[in-house]
């Protein structure tokens, strides 16, 4: 594990009047640093602020959020780049997805109000897109392939929801591993860490290199350090955006794998490949035969090595650009011996599911993902997630807690959302007095009635506890 | 001695109540009395318990007091049943008796824990004969409500565990799932399983914490809200205590497998069963004695061996769990049940209940640092482990050790140790002595975090 933090994605702060003296002050002392460079540096930071300064956007999404069993919506504030003309727009994920509605304010001070063609987790990429009567300015996109630590570079954004504000730094480390035991912050990319102020409210805004090109879109902070920030670097973020230009979202391979580095298993520097820490039950992988300890030395003959985490992004990139439904030869090896296995990709479906309110009874419901079953160790994926229920509610009189999942609905198998948005909808309409659900929480199943009728004498004693014999 | 004082506090009581008649509250005298009556039969505790998380098998030790009560001349005592939870592991006893102002201090050991009461009976050990002063109840002792009461205890530590008695009233009375008393002062550590007077001079009961969860605890317990535990409740056990058997001892007891809720009468009236009561059958563990006899989960659960099972509350369903545990291991008992409208009758060959995380076997080893435990079948549950998950528990990491080094933590499940599988216990002991006779430099662990899986290397300092 890279950090003893997490990293937090930048939320949103309303401590804009406390900041802003603070903000005046740093601005002061930053004044004064700027007399002490080297003329042609002041003018290359100068030119480099201008030339993305006018496609700055501030953002402003309304988010929908599902917390205690109710769908809310939050105002929030982001940033965020023009990249063409006619009105596309990088920002992050965690900034736009899940909006109902999205402004973004010019620089020009127009405010206009944005589509989300897009937006991919996996890489924190959303795209929007604002119709302007005249070709809007756009930014210069640079590449990140060659960065190089104690490169400077300049955040530009809102932090703290402050418009229009830019800091300056350089690159800390151009290709910084971010990762987890088991979440997997960003799967397909290093970060580009910087010490360039970032602060919740800079999400979705430009790095700039001296030559006034975006070379990273700020995303991270990690919090309770000093100026440790990340950034997505431009090249995965273009690809993200592309994808999701031409088709609302990035289609990906999946084969169910999981990676941990060589040295993981050996410090031993000929060993070469990759280790195969999981396989995924119900996968390709499994069902191809691969084992948890095999490992992958190349795909379709293109060798694939991860000596240190940080080339493992590099090699979930690469399965997640196989051609999706197609035949691939994965060349293992297996106690020491070569082995080859032929398996069709699929498609990758997001850990994260859609979420519906359902305001009746007073709850909110997920969908259940292929990830979100294996961790609730179901058999298969079938049931829906129960993401809240709301104190005082049906849903709650009956004893459903976050975390259940609903199995079934009078006595027929629910397997998708849909279904059960379907089951409840003829719920009410019957009219009917009671509705037993069978409900998985942990190892445990058990009945839950819920009294539909029963609005105005919620029952008191809740029947919730069961006990093993 | 004691004797005479008790002759004194009698003829008192006589004497008394003429005078109680028209009184609503104690007076100073008879505070006194109470309190010279009993206050050499309250007596201090230590022990030390070893908690263990259930999860992790991670334990932590620390020393405790509370107050004990003599209730026999040879050194039976009473004290709080907290002193015997799910784990939690007492041990250490030492029972300070305070007499004519003189203090002496005996080792004690622990008794069977009653099942329908939260109290625990702990033995003096002596080598001589005890003769000790101790407290007699008054049965059939009813309370009513606002009726005075003293309670006679001990102040903290930093008093120097002065005995002490305070007074309060009855402020509620419980009828669930049994009569029982609420007093109106939270009352402090000090004044738990301590006797409570009443206006007579009775002593007609010991304060209690809560219920137990074996009788429905968890739904009713109202932490720090003292109860009155009356004499009726447990004087049976005071009068022919449980033997001197350590917890480890205990014979096996039987084992069905099941999950049940009770079937109220909204169920019932659901499912179109004319009477409530009974037990839903919710979950039914894998590879178990119900599984085996083929029930589901939707069974209603009626007769036990042709004896009624009726279920309404949840605190209701512990019958049903008493007559399974109180079954023979091994033996064949029907299950009258109603399956999909129909009454059928399901036989089942009750299994040994399957050891639990608090009495998990455990291996210690020195070479990586860990203390690996048996994953139990409440473990299993707990942490919803797959039955195809084979391996032990990490429950201790030991600091600094080549597997703290690695990254591994407790509640990480072992698959792998090297190139040797790792299925249980056994396996992981024989793992470490061939790896100790090899001596490789470095040595993987496959393991089960959460719901993945990944590798562990360590470096092992022989």
């Amino acid at each position: 594990m890279a950090l003893l933090q997490p990293p937090v994605i930048m939320g949103q702060s309303t401590h804009r009047v406390q900041s802003l003296p603070v903000a005046l002050l740093l601005c002061a002392v930053v004044f004064s640093g700027c007399a002490t460079l080297p003329g042609n540096t002041q003018s290359a930071v100068l030119s480099a602020k201008n030339a993305v300064y006018p496609a700055l956007v501030h953002i402003r999404p309304v988010k929908e959020v599902y917390i205690a069993g109710q769908r809310r919506e939050v105002p929030t504030i982001g940033s965020g780049f023009i990249i063409t003309e006619d009105g596309y727009i990088i920002t992050n994920e965690h900034v736009a997805g899940d909006s109902s509605v999205v402004w973004c304010v010019l620089s020009d001070n127009t405010e206009l109000e944005a589509r989300v063609i897009g937006a991919d987790a996996d890489t924190d990429i959303a795209v929007l897109k604002v119709e302007a009567s005249s070709a809007l300015p756009t930014v210069r996109l640079g590449s990140s392939a060659r960065l190089e630590s104690g490169q400077m570079v300049l955040a530009m954004g809102s932090p703290h929801g402050l418009a229009r504000s830019v800091s300056l730094g350089i690159i800390s480390v151009p290709d910084r591993y971010l990762g987890d035991a088991d979440g997997l912050i960003a799967p397909y990319n290093n970060w580009v860490q910087t010490d360039a102020a970032i602060n919740p409210g800079n999400s979705g805004g430009p790095l700039v290199n001296l030559r006034g090109e975006v070379i990273g879109v700020n995303s991270r902070v990690l919090s309770g350090a000093e100026n440790v920030g990340f950034a997505i670097p431009i090249d995965i973020a273009r690809e993200a955006a592309e994808a999701i230009m031409e088709e609302g979202r990035v289609r990906r391979s999946w084969l169910g794998l999981r990676f941990q580095q060589m040295g993981a298993k050996t410090d031993d520097p000929t060993v070469r490949g990759v280790v195969i820490s999981d396989v995924s039950p119900y996968s390709p992988a499994r069902e191809a035969g691969v084992r948890p300890g095999d490992l992958l030395v190349a795909i379709d003959d293109v060798s694939v090595d991860a000596r240190f985490e940080e080339e493992l992004p590099a090699v979930r990139k690469a399965i997640a650009d196989l051609p999706i439904g197609k035949t691939t030869v994965l060349q293992l090896k297996r106690d020491g011996e070569p082995l080859e296995m032929d398996v069709i990709t699929e498609e990758k479906i997001a850990t994260r599911g859609g979420q519906t309110e359902f305001q009746e009874w007073g709850f909110t419901v997920a969908e259940m993902t292929p990830e979100l079953a294996r961790r609730a160790q179901l058999p298969e994926r079938t049931g829906v997630l129960v993401s809240g229920s709301m104190p005082g509610s049906i849903a709650a009189a009956a004893g459903l807690e976050q975390g259940d999942i609903i199995l079934e609905v009078d006595g027929e198998p629910i397997h998708s959302l849909a279904a059960f948005t379907l089951a409840y909808e003829s719920i009410l309409e019957s009219g009917q007095p009671a509705t037993m659900l069978f409900v998985k929480r942990g190892a445990v199943t058990r009945f839950v009635l819920v009294k539909t009728g029963a609005e105005d004498a919620p029952a008191l004693e809740k029947e919730i506890i069961d006990h093993v014999d | 001695m004691l004797i005479k004082r008790f002759i004194v506090a009698l003829t008192l009581v006589v004497v008394l109540p003429t005078g109680l008649v028209s009184a609503d509250n104690f007076s100073q005298d008879m505070l006194q009395t109470a309190h010279e009556r009993l206050h050499e039969a309250v007596c201090v505790l230590t022990f030390t318990q070893e908690a263990t998380d259930p999860r992790t098998g991670e334990q932590q030790r620390q020393d405790g007091n509370a107050v004990a009560l003599l209730v026999s001349s040879d050194g039976l005592l009473l004290s709080n049943g907290h002193l015997q939870l799910e784990h939690i592991r007492s041990f250490n006893f030492r029972v300070y008796v305070r007499r004519n102002g003189e203090e002496q201090h005996y080792p004690a050991v622990m008794l069977d824990k009653p099942d329908d009461i939260n109290i625990t009976l702990l033995r003096i050990q002596s080598d001589t004969p005890l003769d000790l002063p101790y407290v007699r109840f008054q049965r059939g002792s009813a309370l009513s409500l606002g009726e005075p009461v003293a309670v006679v205890g001990v102040m903290g530590e930093n008093l120097d565990f002065e005995r002490s008695i305070q007074t309060d009233r009855v402020a509620a009375m419980l009828d669930t799932p049994r009569t029982t008393y609420c007093l109106t002062n939270p009352l402090r550590l000090g004044f738990i399983s301590s006797p409570v007077v009443n206006l007579h001079g009775d002593v007609v009961g010991v304060v209690g914490v809560d219920l137990d969860q074996e009788e429905g605890g968890g739904i009713l317990a109202r932490p720090g809200h003292p109860l009155v535990f009356q004499t009726d409740l447990f004087i049976e056990h005071v009068e022919s205590p449980p033997d001197v058997s350590p917890v480890s001892l205990r014979t096996e007891e039987a084992w069905l497998g099941l999950f049940t809720q009770p079937l109220n009468e909204d169920y019932a009236a659901y499912w179109d069963i004319e009477e409530p009561g009974g037990l839903i059958v919710s979950t039914v563990v894998p590879d178990s004695p119900a599984a085996r006899a083929g029930l589901t989960p939707g069974d209603i659960i009626r007769y036990f061996n042709d004896t009624p099972v009726y279920a309404i509350h949840d605190r209701e369903v512990f019958s049903f769990t008493t007559m399974i545990r109180e079954s023979e291991p091994h033996s064949t008992v029907t299950l009258g049940i109603l399956r999909n409208g129909e009454e059928e009758t399901v036989s089942a060959t009750l299994g040994v209940r399957p050891r639990t995380a608090r009495d998990a076997e455990e291996f210690t080893d020195e070479t990586f640092g860990l203390v690996v435990r048996e994953i139990t079948r409440d473990l299993r549950i707990l942490l919803n482990i797959g039955d195809e998950v084979d391996g032990v528990i990490v429950g201790r990491v030991i600091s600094g050790s080549p597997a703290h080094l690695a990254g591994i933590r407790p509640g990480v499940i072992i698959m792998a140790l090297g190139d040797y599988t790792v299925a249980d216990l056994d396996d992981f002991e024989s793992a470490v002595n061939q790896l100790e006779e090899s001596k490789p430099n470095e040595v993987t662990a496959f393991a089960r975090v959460g719901a993945t899986t990944g590798f562990f290397r360590m470096r092992p300092r022989w």
